[in-house]
């Protein structure tokens, strides 16, 4: 068995454990990270990219309200490219306790939280798609942010200070000497081979999954994990975040991201971070309450549906069980204290917008525990890549593709990736699949879900890593699969058709059902469940 | 001017309708939203390609294929139709594009095996002259020559799966001095630029040091879309070696070869073609439909026929809607749709499930005639009819029978408009 060395393993490839990854470099520790996937695979590449002011949580969570604003002040210094500043809205439409506005602007003001009564007839200059029945409308710090590049951009920092990244990597279990834990058994997914990792402490950065790592030491980490369900909507409809003020509940916000507006979010605690379902009443229940805030968007077209499963930690399971009462603050568990097992630490819980403070709190623990390393500067030092804010809308990408006149070039139309953007991807980016390929450059998210770009994709990927034919053929089928498994609950009307339009190319002219290779390989994305309310 | 028969869609099975009505000497007008499948398929005559659908191997014999499923599936379009009128359409079809100069071959005894632009081997019962050199029934090795910057078609990839199916295939990828120049490259360019002799001179200079073994040279499907088979015959010419066309992603340049051989047989024949104008509504009276409305720039006009042929395609067509309520809707006439019950019976789990997802079965219910039929099983209008894709009870992806659906079912619903009228 192939086995490595390290002073820190990390475990978990999202915003929390590429984090802390980078955290670890720079403080200079020798670090590896394992991801069971590609990084972003789990929670952080299923969220609607809202990069919170804190109003959300200003009369639920106050606490949780102040860590938003200040790491948001924060991430805007050290990733504006990763950061859209769009600005977000708290609107009271006429669903909504009229009164909640008032404790909600005081809220924002005990927080710190910039806030701003914005007049209705300027807050539908801005956004005439808005309801003109909202009745009052405050301005927030919100923005929308690019969690797979600032993952990513964390993770090559990290890099480049020394820290090394292996992706399609599953833990097994941890490993354990003397009773503590002294690294992890991982399975190398691509190589389809075992690889021990040994540490002197490990960080589990699992998220919803934190509770599966740790039991394999059979310690308990009650995480309560719960699912968010989003739609994407074919039209960037607004150009501001827009939440309903009120207190937290399902399908209170719609964020624009990209070239897509995103509904979110329901809040359902499930047993299995894996295995779940998304309900049909969660995808009815997002387009009615998305058409109170913006009338006519449940006429466009419902480009996809996803599910994100938030960490949710609890260490005194509170009574009545809904998960919107838990709390969206973090929490740092020392199990050599906590439950007198030596070596790991876990950390848990918390919001995107806070990963970077979750990272601190533990790599402060990890210097406390390994009796070296140098003070956080995360909070300092930008993160390579742009230094300016950039826009997601497609239309700065377009102006690039006119200015090249490089229309040939494009793999992808609809996200307007290029051909040089995809070759990048699958070389400096360790693309193993289309799937990873996508969370790069946005292949296959826009309008047509990867009818055209799939069969282009596949067929670079084969001229440039030169993989036998077979490998190829099931890159294209995982990821038609892929895309299939987000269209399968919200299918119909014009998306129906474009996917009928997409059977027509990759069965009908290629035939890629016919082709030699497994109908899937083992790197192929996990299915939603069926649901229980109907299919 | 009056008009006998009016054609809804200029999809395949409408042109074949139109084509069909126009030459028997009615006067004919198609008109359609805009341009259909055939600008979007293979450019094969697919008759029967998988049966059952979910049979891994391919049908053979489309006419063994055929008796089989006429005898499983009595609401099929095919069955609807029978062998022998099967045949006789396909044959009316072979005929017309012979005539036109764009031969068709094969037969409904064996099926092609041809590449397809991922090197899977694609069962189809017609081909046109300039893809059958890519028989896959014989194994003389192959040169898959695709172009440095043309981003549908991928010569390596398709080269690599053939030589795993034991089909020896080499693969070159093209860089030629024209298209360095050009920062715009498609099929329909790379047609027109193949109909220059200066071009084919640069691509012929650039595959020649690289001919080696090969008996043959595989382009993907863009030689040109006025004179095809004069760029295929100077190619292999100046080459030496039997020269063959692979479809790939649309627009497709051997489906627009169709196109334009079906127009032109209807407009000889007297008829018209229009594009850009949608219809949107229907009138009708005492059983009869007496005139559909048509939604152009800015008006509604009223078009009046003796009968009237609906060939507006299914689900991806438009001729039919699946609304997100779990309601499938004929747009035109709302006619009644033979469609699952309910959403949750529309789909499988798995994309590529042999057997097809049961919503593009949904269609129109229709008699032998091909005269679409109301709730109680009496034909909705004596003066309508309806053809390819919008019918019920065929996968026409699945069963690789797009195009036969919608030639054998165009061919018998313009015939039987013309008798009506």
């Amino acid at each position: 068995m192939r086995q490595v060395e390290t002073q820190v393993l990390v475990i978990g490839g999202g915003a929390t454990g590429a984090g802390v990854l980078r955290d670890l470099a720079m403080r200079g520790f020798e670090a590896i990270l394992v991801e069971k996937r590609d990084l972003c695979h789990g929670t952080t590449g299923r969220f609607h990219g809202l990069l919170h002011s804190g109003g959300r949580y200003v009369v639920k969570d106050p606490p949780a309200a102040v860590e938003c604003i200040q790491e948001n002040r924060i991430l805007r210094r050290i990733m504006p490219g990763c950061i859209e500043d769009i600005g977000g809205f708290f609107v009271v439409t006429p669903w909504d306790d009229p009164a909640y506005g008032e404790r909600f602007e005081l809220g924002c003001r005990k927080a710190g939280i910039p806030v701003e009564d914005v007049p209705i007839s300027r807050m539908l200059r801005e956004e005439p798609r808005l309801n003109p029945r909202i009745s009052r409308c405050f301005r927030v710090p919100d923005a929308s942010a690019d969690s797979f590049l600032a993952t990513r951009l964390n993770a090559e920092s990290a890099r480049q200070y020394g820290a090394q990244v292996f992706t399609y990597h599953e833990v097994t279990r941890l490993h354990m000497t003397g009773g503590r834990v002294a690294g992890a058994l991982c399975h190398d997914l691509v190589r389809d081979e075992d690889v021990l990792v040994r540490a002197h402490l490990v960080v589990n950065a699992a998220g919803a999954w934190a509770g599966q790592v740790a039991a394999s030491a059979n310690l308990s980490v009650p995480v309560l994990p719960s699912r968010g369900t989003m739609l994407a909507v074919n039209q960037r409809v607004l150009n501001t975040v827009v939440n309903r003020c009120k207190m937290p509940s399902d399908g209170d916000i719609i964020v624009p991201a990209h070239s897509v507006a995103v509904i979110g979010t329901t809040d359902e605690p499930v047993s299995d971070p894996e295995r779940f379902a998304v309900e049909n009443w969660e995808i009815r229940l997002l387009l009615d309450e998305g058409e109170k805030l913006v009338p006519g968007i449940k006429e466009g077209r419902i480009l996809r549906c996803w599910a994100g499963v938030r960490p949710l930690y609890q260490e005194t399971p509170a009574a009545g069980g809904d998960s919107r009462d838990v709390t969206r603050s973090y929490a740092l568990l020392d199990h050599e204290s906590r439950d007198g097992v030596g070596g790991m630490l876990t950390i848990i819980g918390g919001k995107w917008t806070t990963y970077r403070l979750m990272a601190e709190v533990t790599v402060n623990q990890v210097c406390a525990r390994l009796g070296s390393g140098s003070s956080c500067r995360t909070a300092l030092e930008p993160l390579p890549g742009p230094e300016h804010a950039t826009y997601h809308w497609l239309g700065e990408p377009l102006a690039d593709v006119e200015n090249a006149s490089a229309y040939a070039d494009l793999v992808c139309e609809c996200e307007l990736a290029s051909r040089a953007d995809v070759e990048r991807a699958i070389t400096g980016g360790d693309a193993h699949t289309l799937d990873d390929i996508r969370r790069q450059v946005r292949l296959g998210m826009g309008p047509c879900q990867g009818g055209f770009c799939s069969y282009r994709a596949a067929g670079l990927l084969h001229a440039v890593q030169a993989p036998a034919a077979g490998e190829a053929n099931v890159a294209l089928r995982d990821f038609l699969q892929e895309r299939w498994k987000g269209l399968l609950p919200v299918l119909a009307g014009q998306q129906l058709r474009q996917e009928r339009l997409n059977e027509l190319i990759n069965l009908d002219v290629l035939n890629a059902d016919h082709l030699p290779g497994p109908a899937a390989s083992r790197l192929a994305a996990m299915m939603y469940e069926p649901a229980k309310d109907g299919r | 001017m009056q008009t006998d028969v009016l054609v809804i869609g200029a999809g395949l099975a409408g042109l074949v309708a139109g084509w069909q009505a126009a030459s028997r000497g009615r006067r004919t007008q198609v008109i359609a939203k805009g341009w259909g499948i055939t600008h979007w398929h293979s450019g094969c005559l697919d008759v029967l390609g998988y049966y059952p659908p979910e049979s891994p191997e391919a049908v053979r014999s489309p006419a063994e294929g055929l008796a089989q499923l006429i005898e499983a599936n009595p609401g099929h379009p095919y069955a609807l139709a029978g062998l022998d009128a099967i045949g006789e359409a396909l044959d009316a079809f072979q005929q017309l594009c012979a005539a036109a100069g764009y031969p068709m071959h094969g037969s409904m005894e064996r099926n092609w095996l041809l590449p397809s632009a991922i090197g899977a081997l694609r069962p189809t019962c017609l081909a046109p002259e300039t893809m059958i050199a890519g028989d896959l029934g014989q194994r003389q090795p192959m040169l898959i020559a695709g172009f440095e910057t043309f981003r549908d078609f991928y010569a390596d990839l398709v080269a690599d799966n053939l030589s795993a199916q034991q089909f020896p295939a080499r693969a070159v990828t093209l860089d030629v001095p024209t298209l360095r120049r050009r920062r715009t490259l498609t099929g329909v360019i790379l047609a027109d630029l193949f109909e220059a002799p200066e071009f084919r001179a640069e691509v012929v200079e650039a595959i020649q040091p690289r001919l080696g073994d090969a008996a043959r040279i595989g382009f993907p499907a863009v030689l040109g879309l006025r004179q095809p088979l004069g760029v295929k015959h100077d190619l292999e010419e100046r080459l030496g070696r039997p020269v063959f066309e692979i479809p790939s992603l649309p627009p497709s340049v051997p489906g627009m070869r169709l196109h334009r051989l079906l127009v032109a047989a209807i407009e000889q024949a007297g008829g018209r073609v229009y594009e850009g104008m949608q219809v949107v509504a229907a009138d009708a009276d005492d059983g009869r439909v007496t005139a559909v409305w048509s939604e152009a720039a800015a008006r509604r006009k009223r078009h009046q026929a003796n009968a009237y042929v609906l060939a507006t395609g299914g689900v991806l067509g438009g001729g039919l809607v699946a609304e997100a309520d779990g309601r499938v809707r004929e747009v035109i006439l709302d006619l009644p749709v033979a469609a699952p019950p309910d959403r949750s019976q529309w789909f499988r789990r798995d994309f590529l499930d042999p057997a097809g997802h049961p919503i593009y079965r949904a269609g129109l219910t229709v008699d032998r005639s091909f005269q679409p039929l109301n709730g109680t099983g009496q034909p909705a209008y004596s003066n309508l009819l309806a053809a390819g894709a919008t019918l019920a009870d065929c996968d026409v992806l699945r069963e690789r029978s797009l195009e036969g659906v919608a030639v054998v079912t165009g061919y018998l619903a313009g015939r039987r408009a013309a008798e009506l009228t």
